[in-house]
């Protein structure tokens, strides 16, 4: 300790557990707090106009995206929540269209990252203008789900809930007078647990980021008191490098034998992902055209689907109905060419973020459509775009 | 950039949304998932509800009208003007409209205006329009006029039935919790005379005439009582009154036959639909304005309570006489008292103890307004016409009734005898281009405030950027009136949380809320009586609200509307909406992106009866009644009952209600929009 400047530089590749040296974010964060410590760092330093971060609204199972300028106020963002399904991508995309040559550091999941590359391909957002902390993410529940959830199955009142996570295949609740965990596998048996695309997803640590921080593989003394950082560019080198130099945050190498836990539990994700993803698109295999005629048929046109997916690029305000010949104006339900078409232009690059799902004003499984699409199209065909660099 | 979380202006559900502001103007909306009603899903007018809010139509400064054209004025000189004018006016001379589309903070204030500072009697607003018939009609069998449970627990019903909702266009996300009820097996039955996207989903369809709800209603009742479905055990311990709805409904007149002739269903499917309410388990009826848009509209309200006191269908999950209401703060509106009969909380104004405590609780110096009921809109507009000079100045906020009320023309002569009329609204509307003076106001995105669903929950509105120009909230504004006119010390409140504490202090189904309560995404259900009440999502659950706590089932003979169709008028028109509009379309007209999907309307006729007249799709037409005609559009379609046709009331340039009848019920004096006499002309060919 003490030596920092007698160490060998940071590079991408490298893994180390990492840790903030300042109190204030210790006592509020989790895992030793390195994420926040690194966008205090960031902001504080001027490497970014601004922080896009989640924060806690009216309780735990209420994520607010949420744009930080003074660094004094990221000690708030600290923390996960998994009942927080935003795509922050879509949130970037929003902040760089009113603020375009602002920097803007991010906290990322899997699907962000994914969404985020490919709006960048379609100039939906400017990498280049963000620093992207990744952060491993086994999936998340939808809030109202996991209030009902744990009133129905944990028979414990939601409001009473001051604190949860997902450790070692459980969902886990601290609440007034106890905590209890059930497993996500017998949780979801029952209905319950992540988002179904969520379950499907195979993209577990952000390898695209700048940074991809968890706490897979934190063994030893460190469990629990700091995060693993996995260095993915150069970027990600330089803001560490600082941090660690001007004292705010503390690394030490990674230990091997934590190196080889986290990529079992990465194994053990993908794997569980693959089992989801055979249940779901053989379930849908079964009788597709008819499967998707029947969901599609109560759809209001509510425009959810389009709205909130990062690939989706509507032609802006030339009133695309008036045009078509196959998709009257105003009619409910929508032909069914409304959906087709989506389908299509979506085929090669739908990340499986879930939001047309998860926002469907009738409860149509979208995401499951649209990812089988890709799915089997990437296996048949290279994609228009490019092969992209995360897989999934 | 952030996000404010708050609820959608438009229709009752109440769902949840964040708008984006940017650099403090609202940009977007983006989901707002933790929200229990809708859980971040929206219907195309949510996902779009910001569009209108920058539009450079926006009134931005008063308005006074100057030798026939509006000028524009400063506050001070509005406010005088307007100030001096209703000083100038005996109480009863002067009415005021509150509206369904501003806060309960705002109706509250109007309110309170119209009883202490014009001391008039005469306030209503356009919840007459829409479920006053449920208002008097569920008050009168339940002993509250209220939607009896909530959105969230359609889901667990066993058999939903909806008769006069399409509720897929008019309550998208309550529809949603319909067809969630039915992936878990419940069944769905739809009665409409429209084969609507709703009815699309549904198990069992029953196309009947519009106004023949009553019939349809006894008919399954007859068949539940003569098959023994009835619950006795519910009929005796919670109801009064079967052996008055028995000896009625048992009646040769509603046999399956004689029903079948008269609705048109065949009788074989009213039979399923009995067997299937009658024995689920837990059925729940919902309905809206194709229930209570009738002059018999407190009857068929009356028939829905009792089915479902006949089958026990009420204080339970997944059950219930589920009105839905339209606006989003329409039940609001009504639990602010802007009502001609009755203070917050249902309060009877002829109630000496009620106007004690009201005049007690403001403190007029001079008193309030006499304990005595006024006129319903309706009405005052027939009392404009029929007896000029009675009232002379009306005060209207948040309402066109140029375009809502029914048969525009006589709307039009009603306002035209108006000597001082101020209208207070976001855009110069159809009505406001009669006014004298014209107040801008703030819309929802520019003021806090709570509304209230149609499920009973009090929700929020949270500011995101300030209104345009010099816009101020409404009850800002009527505070302003009342201060130039020397009642400044009545209306002390610094913000909308002020004027809601004084309110709930008054109204004992709010007096539990406060803002800190409400400001939780659950919000509270009313009734919430105490500060440590959690809110009652269902109502009646162990006794009803009437005096004996029994529910009363009344004998309700079928009537038929007030003009049905005959040689000259050979069809039934009735009117509604559309999902991609908002009633008057001040707001959605202005909204690029719902505009563009249905930007005029159009009357919906059956196949077969276009071809008769040798009407073509997309053909324009002339449509006639005894009130008016207008030209429009035909949209030719097998989905309509052959006899009846349909018209969206949204468009000023082809507007229904032209054509409807200015004809009542006689209790709740609700319009009967839902069916009147129509005939449809082919326009001869310009050769």
């Amino acid at each position: 300790m003490g030596l920092f400047d007698s160490k060998p530089a940071i590079k991408a590749g490298d893994m180390v557990y990492a840790w903030t040296l300042e109190d204030q974010i210790a006592q509020k964060a989790e895992c030793g707090g390195a994420v926040t410590g690194l966008l205090k760092y960031a902001l504080t330093n001027k490497m970014v106009d601004a922080v896009l971060a989640v924060q806690k609204g009216q309780d735990i199972y209420d994520a607010v995206p949420t744009v930080v300028t003074d660094p004094k106020e990221l000690v708030s963002t600290a923390g996960s929540l998994h009942c927080g399904t935003l795509l922050i991508a879509k949130v970037v995309q929003k902040f760089q269209k009113g603020s375009p040559d602002k920097k803007l550091a991010v906290t990322v999941k899997g699907c962000d990252l994914m969404a985020l590359h490919e709006l960048a391909k379609r100039k939906g957002v400017n990498l280049s203008n963000l620093l992207l902390i990744g952060v491993n993410c086994g999936g998340t529940v939808s809030p109202v789900k996991a209030r009902s959830m744990i009133r129905d199955v944990y028979q414990v009142d939601p409001n009473t809930v001051h604190k949860e996570e997902i450790d070692k295949g459980q969902f886990i609740i601290e609440y007034e007078g106890g905590h209890k965990g059930i497993s996500i596998d017998e949780l979801e048996e029952s209905g319950y647990g992540r988002r179904s695309n969520c379950r499907r997803c195979l993209y577990k640590v952000p390898r695209e980021a700048d940074l991809a921080c968890g706490n897979w593989g934190v063994i030893g003394d460190k469990a629990g008191k700091a995060t693993f950082v996995e260095v993915c560019s150069g970027k990600g080198a330089d803001l560490l490098q600082k941090a660690v130099k001007s004292g705010v945050i503390a690394t030490t190498p990674a230990d091997p034998k934590g190196i080889e836990i986290r990529k079992k539990v990465e194994g053990a994700m993908v794997k569980l992902g693959q089992k989801w993803r055979k249940k779901d698109f053989t379930a849908l295999k079964a009788d597709l055209w008819n499967t998707i005629a029947g969901e599609t048929s109560r759809c209001i046109k509510c425009y959810s689907c389009i709205e909130n997916c990062p690939v989706c690029m509507p032609v802006a305000g030339n009133g695309t109905e008036t045009k078509s010949l196959m998709v009257e104006q105003g009619a409910l339900p929508p032909s069914p060419m409304f959906h087709m078409r989506r389908f299509a232009h979506i085929s090669d690059s739908c990340v499986n973020c879930g939001q047309c799902e998860e926002l469907c004003a009738m409860d149509i499984p979208l995401a499951l459509f649209s990812h089988a699409i890709r799915s089997e199209a990437d296996l048949a065909f290279d994609p228009k775009l490019g092969r992209p660099d995360y897989s999934n | 950039m952030k996000y404010v979380q708050t609820t959608c202006p438009y229709c009752g559900t109440g769902c949840s949304f964040n708008l984006v502001v940017d650099k403090g103007m609202v940009t977007g909306v983006a989901p707002y998932q933790r929200s229990p009603v809708n859980e971040g899903k929206l219907c195309p007018k949510g996902t779009y509800a910001y569009e209108f809010i920058n539009s450079p139509d926006r009134l931005k400064k008063p308005l006074i009208k100057k030798d026939g054209k509006f000028v524009e004025a400063s506050w001070d000189e509005a406010l005088k003007l307007v100030a001096e004018k209703f000083k100038s006016y005996k109480p009863d001379e002067c009415a005021c409209l509150a509206s369904a589309r501003v806060s309960n903070e705002d109706n509250y204030a109007m309110m309170k205006f119209a009883r202490g500072v014009l001391k008039t009697k005469h306030i209503d607003h356009c919840a007459r329009l829409c479920h006053a018939s449920t208002v008097a009609g569920l008050a009168n069998i339940f002993g509250s006029g209220a939607m009896t449970n909530s959105i969230g627990d359609i889901t667990e019903s066993k058999c939903v039935f909806i008769i006069g909702s399409n509720t897929f266009e008019c309550h998208p996300l309550i529809g949603r919790r319909v067809m969630q009820a039915k992936a878990k097996g419940a069944k769905f039955i739809y009665a409409d005379p429209r084969y609507t996207p709703t009815g699309k989903q549904a198990d069992l369809y029953l196309q009947f005439k519009s106004g023949t709800d009553v019939a349809l209603l006894n008919g399954m009742m007859q068949e539940i009582i003569r098959n023994g479905w009835e619950n006795k055990e519910f009929i005796q311990t919670r109801c009064n009154g079967f052996d008055e709805l028995k000896k009625e409904v048992m009646k040769d007149d509603y046999s399956l036959e004689n029903v079948s002739k008269i609705t048109g269903v065949p009788a074989d499917k009213i039979k399923t639909a009995a067997e299937w309410f009658a024995k689920s388990g837990a059925s729940a009826i919902l309905y809206s304005m194709g229930i209570t848009q009738h002059t018999t509209g407190v009857d068929n309200v009356k028939s829905c309570g009792n089915l479902q006191m006949l089958t026990g269908n009420l204080g339970r999950p997944g059950t219930g006489v589920n009105a839905l209401r339209g606006q989003n703060n329409v039940q609001g509106a009504c639990d602010m008292g802007c009502l001609p009969v009755v203070y917050t909380a249902y309060q009877k104004v002829i109630d000496e103890a009620a106007q004690k405590k009201f005049a007690d609780g403001w403190k007029f110096p001079d008193g309030i307004a006499k304990g005595e009921n006024g006129y319903e809109v309706t009405t005052l507009m027939n009392v404009l016409t029929e007896k000029p000079g009675e009232i002379k100045c009306l005060y209207i906020m948040g309402e066109n009734p140029m375009i809502s009320d029914p048969d525009l023309t006589h709307v039009e002569h009603a306002l035209k005898t108006l000597d001082f009329l101020v209208v207070q609204d976001i855009f110069l509307n159809e009505t406001a281009e009669f006014a004298d003076v014209v107040l801008p106001a703030a819309c929802y995105a520019e003021k806090d405030g709570t509304q209230t669903s149609t499920e009973r929950r009090v929700q929020m509105w949270r500011k995101a950027q300030n209104p345009p120009g010099e816009a101020k909230g409404d009850w800002e504004i009527i505070a302003s009136i009342a201060a130039k006119m020397g009642y400044g010390a009545q209306f002390p409140w610094k913000t909308s949380e002020d004027v809601f504490n004084e309110m709930a202090s008054l109204t004992p189904s709010y007096a539990g809320m406060t803002y800190e309560r409400l400001n939780r995404p659950e919000a509270l259900h009313w009734p919430c009586p105490t500060t440590d009440h959690p809110g009652t999502p269902i109502l009646h659950t162990e006794k009803f609200g009437m005096p004996d706590g029994k529910g009363l089932m009344t004998s309700i003979p079928f009537k038929w509307p007030q003009e049905v169709p005959d040689s000259e008028y050979p069809f039934v028109l009735t009117t509604g909406r559309s999902i991609w509009q908002w009633h008057t379309g001040t707001m959605t007209r202005r909204s690029a992106s719902l505009e563009r999907e249905e930007p005029t309307g159009w009357v919906e006729i059956n196949t077969e009866d276009a071809k008769k007249l040798g009407i073509a799709d997309k053909e324009k037409v002339k449509a006639k009644t005894r009130r008016g005609e207008i030209t429009i559009p035909a949209r030719v379609t097998p989905d309509i009952m052959p006899g009846v046709v349909f018209i969206p009331f949204h468009y000023a340039e082809c507007a229904a209600n032209v054509l409807t009848i200015n004809a009542l019920d006689p209790v709740a004096k609700i319009p009967e929009s839902k069916a009147c006499a129509v005939k449809i002309e082919k326009i001869a060919e310009v050769k």
